[in-house]
């Protein structure tokens, strides 16, 4: 229901098609509007409102999310996210202050990895328990080793494998999240399988010989084109464009993996046995979007983000699809169980990123 | 009052239509025609926001949803008039445009003054046993890792610990100071402030030293730094800024993550370059209050400087203002105070002090 348009007809009249898609019915131009009087009143409030800000902006996003008419909803009580993110910010300053009257405090980094996967599991938890659809809760069940394996050991595994090990990571993270992610008492499954995450590494690593090739070219005749002011200028102007087109390159390898993985963890997750999901991003054109996004903000100093925020959020939301079973008015709810806020907020603060 | 909506049961995700009513003796509800059979306790409206559907929650866990301009406001004894406040200013470009222009003075103001002040703020109220802890932890690290023991004759440093011990005669009764000498090693000619007090310097210093007053200008700098707690400043000043970041930046990405951050790193870069700033100007007060050349120590940077075929313009990436723009500062500073280079007063005026 959207756009005072009154009641609609019910769930079991309605058509149910192969595919329904994901609509996200926000616009650029509202959204500005919201994120700056957001902005306005966190700034005024020394950053107390951003607790408040937080649940109106994904309140936004979800609230325009439709899928089958229907909206998502996020429900997070502001006061518990204030006090999260209290919590966080205290916890931060004492780390940081304690790190700085001794060096034996960075071995504060073991009990933080140790403690890392429940941190995880329990921000996940209290994320999807304040989701919503047609009145129904979403939630996470994690456990604590497969957390370990899926957040900790499977990356550093990655890491030191120089990346040939990633799509083994990528789909261990993403079966663990699916498959202990439910909607009501209804559970999803993911089963990403090996050999397409392998492929799609593949297609990855022929996108970054190609940007490779591009780069090295562009920065060969930046050398032999410059030729003005005084050697030292030349060689600092040169190593200075090198970096910035390796840290791009960097982003644009990574979003296009990102992009891959997202397909084929989508197009592998089912709901309650029967219903599925799926995903058709272009590694193209998500990789444009990102990038652009991304310069788009900083050369407008961030005055741009609520564009390049919509603009992403749309993109997600077309490109995915659900396909239905059955009528979706049967699923049932539960009571949630526990789960901590102020984990959820140090995941957000701190940026973490689940990638999907 | 009479509207329709979407009626969905508590922990079911069946929707059915439903109109919603009010008569005298309360609410009454709808469903697919049908009269609820109790009459709903309403618990919550959803904030307006946007164009979105309004959502209403009852007591039991059920939930109706109406359009986004139904008339629901009056129907809750208490309702929350702020966020009607919010979205009336949401919904005009005009007030849209004045929050934007406010929030931008408002976050230059902020990083201008704001955090500054709150920083020194932070540090006056930081107690001395934190500063203390800091003090031992930078001074084991540096000892590990950077510094060897001094090589120089205990009669020199006797020396300059007398001279030091002269000059902070004044200033001890609300800081205490220890001077130690220490081979610099790799990074060669150089001092440092502890936050507790401890000052180091380095062997290569006092060698390329050519008088008392150099390397004296040197230490009271330093002193400058410890009496206005500069790094337990710059602690509270970086913390500040990524606080701030998080709160300008939300969500907004690796990539732009990342650029901002590198940009934080820039202004660190500038906090430093305004403490040694402060830091010169207090040597020069020191130094004057004492009769003693403020300039001398200008010179010593000189040839630190030639040594290191440092650069002497100040740029972004400089943790130091350049010698150039230090030198100027300083005689600024020492003919503000009444110091001038030549006069004969001075030699008397410490000889009549002594």
């Amino acid at each position: 229901m959207n756009n005072g348009s009154g009641p609609q007809p019910t769930d079991a009249a309605a058509p149910l098609g192969p595919a329904e898609p994901f609509v996200f019915t926000g616009s650029a131009s509202e959204y500005y509007r919201i994120w700056i009087v957001n902005l306005m009143l966190t700034v005024v409030t020394l950053g107390i409102y951003s607790a408040w800000a937080k649940v109106r902006r994904l309140r936004y996003f979800y609230g325009n999310t439709l899928l089958q008419g229907h909206g998502f909803d996020y429900h997070a009580d502001p006061v518990r996210i204030l006090i999260g993110r209290l919590i966080v910010v205290g916890t931060l300053m004492v780390v940081n202050i304690l790190s700085q009257t001794s060096p034996v405090f960075l071995l504060l980094i073991v009990p933080w990895l140790v403690a890392l996967p429940w941190f995880i599991n329990q921000s996940l938890a209290f994320n999807a328990q304040m989701t919503s659809y047609r009145n129904l809760r979403f939630g996470f069940q994690g456990a604590y080793f497969a957390g370990l394996g899926a957040f900790v050991l499977m990356p550093l595994l990655a890491i030191i494998s120089a990346g040939l090990l990633a799509p083994f990571s990528s789909g261990f993270r993403a079966n663990y999240l699916g498959s202990h992610t439910r909607f009501g008492t209804a559970w999803f499954d993911t089963d990403a399988p090996l050999g397409r995450l392998y492929a799609n590494l593949g297609a990855t690593m022929f996108f970054l010989i190609v940007l490779a090739v591009l780069v090295f070219g562009g920065l060969m005749l930046e050398s032999r084109l410059v030729t003005g002011g005084s050697r030292d200028d030349r060689v600092a102007i040169f190593i200075l464009l090198g970096v910035i087109s390796f840290y791009i390159s960097y982003f644009l390898v990574f979003y296009a993996y990102r992009a891959g993985v997202r397909n084929i963890v989508f197009n592998t997750t089912t709901l309650d046995g029967g219903h599925r999901l799926s995903s058709t991003l272009s590694r193209r054109r998500y990789v444009w979007i990102m990038i652009s996004n991304a310069l788009m903000v900083l050369g407008t100093l961030g005055l741009l983000w609520p564009v390049a925020s919509v603009r992403h959020w749309r993109y997600l939301a077309q490109s995915t699809h659900f396909h239905p079973a059955g009528p979706l008015d049967g699923f049932l709810g539960r009571e949630s169980q526990k789960s901590s806020v102020a984990a959820a907020e140090y995941l957000d603060l701190g940026g973490f990123d689940f990638g999907l | 009052m009479d509207v329709a909506g979407l009626f969905f049961d508590a922990q079911r995700s069946l929707s059915r239509p439903a109109r919603l009513a009010r008569d005298a003796e309360g609410l009454s509800l709808l469903v697919d025609g049908e009269e609820h059979p109790r009459r709903p306790q309403l618990r919550g409206i959803s904030e307006k926001l946007g164009r979105l559907p309004r959502k209403l929650s009852f007591a039991d866990g059920s939930l109706l949803e109406v359009p986004a301009d139904a008339p629901v406001d009056g129907l809750l004894p208490r309702q929350d008039r702020f966020f009607a406040v919010a979205h009336w200013l949401e919904a005009s470009w005009k007030y849209a445009a004045a929050a934007g222009v406010i929030t931008i003075l408002l976050l230059a103001v902020t990083y201008r003054y704001g955090l500054p002040l709150a920083a020194r703020a932070a540090a006056d109220i930081t107690p001395p046993a934190i500063s203390g802890m800091m003090n031992e932890g930078t001074l084991d690290t540096v000892d590990r890792f950077i510094f060897e023991p001094s090589k120089l004759p205990e009669q020199r440093t006797a020396h300059i610990r007398a001279l030091f011990a002269g000059l902070t005669a004044p200033l001890v009764e609300t800081q205490d100071y220890e001077l130690l000498f220490r081979d610099g090693g790799r990074i060669g000619p150089n001092a440092i402030a502890l936050p507790g007090g401890t000052i180091i310097i380095t062997d290569q210093l006092i060698e390329l030293a050519r008088s008392d007053d150099e390397i004296l200008g040197v230490l009271a700098h330093e002193v400058g730094h410890v009496e206005q707690r500069h790094s337990l400043q710059q602690v509270y000043r970086a913390l500040g800024l990524s606080a701030l970041v998080v709160l300008a930046g939300g969500d907004s990405g690796q990539l732009v993550h990342d650029a901002v951050n590198q940009a934080a790193v820039l202004q660190t870069f500038a906090y430093s370059r305004e403490f040694e700033d402060a830091a010169d100007k207090r040597s020069v007060a020191i130094m004057v209050s004492d009769g003693r050349n403020p300039l001398a120590f200008i010179d010593l940077l000189d040839r630190i400087t030639a040594g290191a075929s440092g650069s002497d313009q100040t740029t972004m990436l400089s943790t130091h203002p350049g010698a150039a723009d230090r030198r100027a500062a300083a005689e600024a500073e020492a003919r503000a105070l009444g110091w001038c280079k030549d006069c004969p007063t001075d030699e008397s005026k410490k000889g009549g002090a002594q």
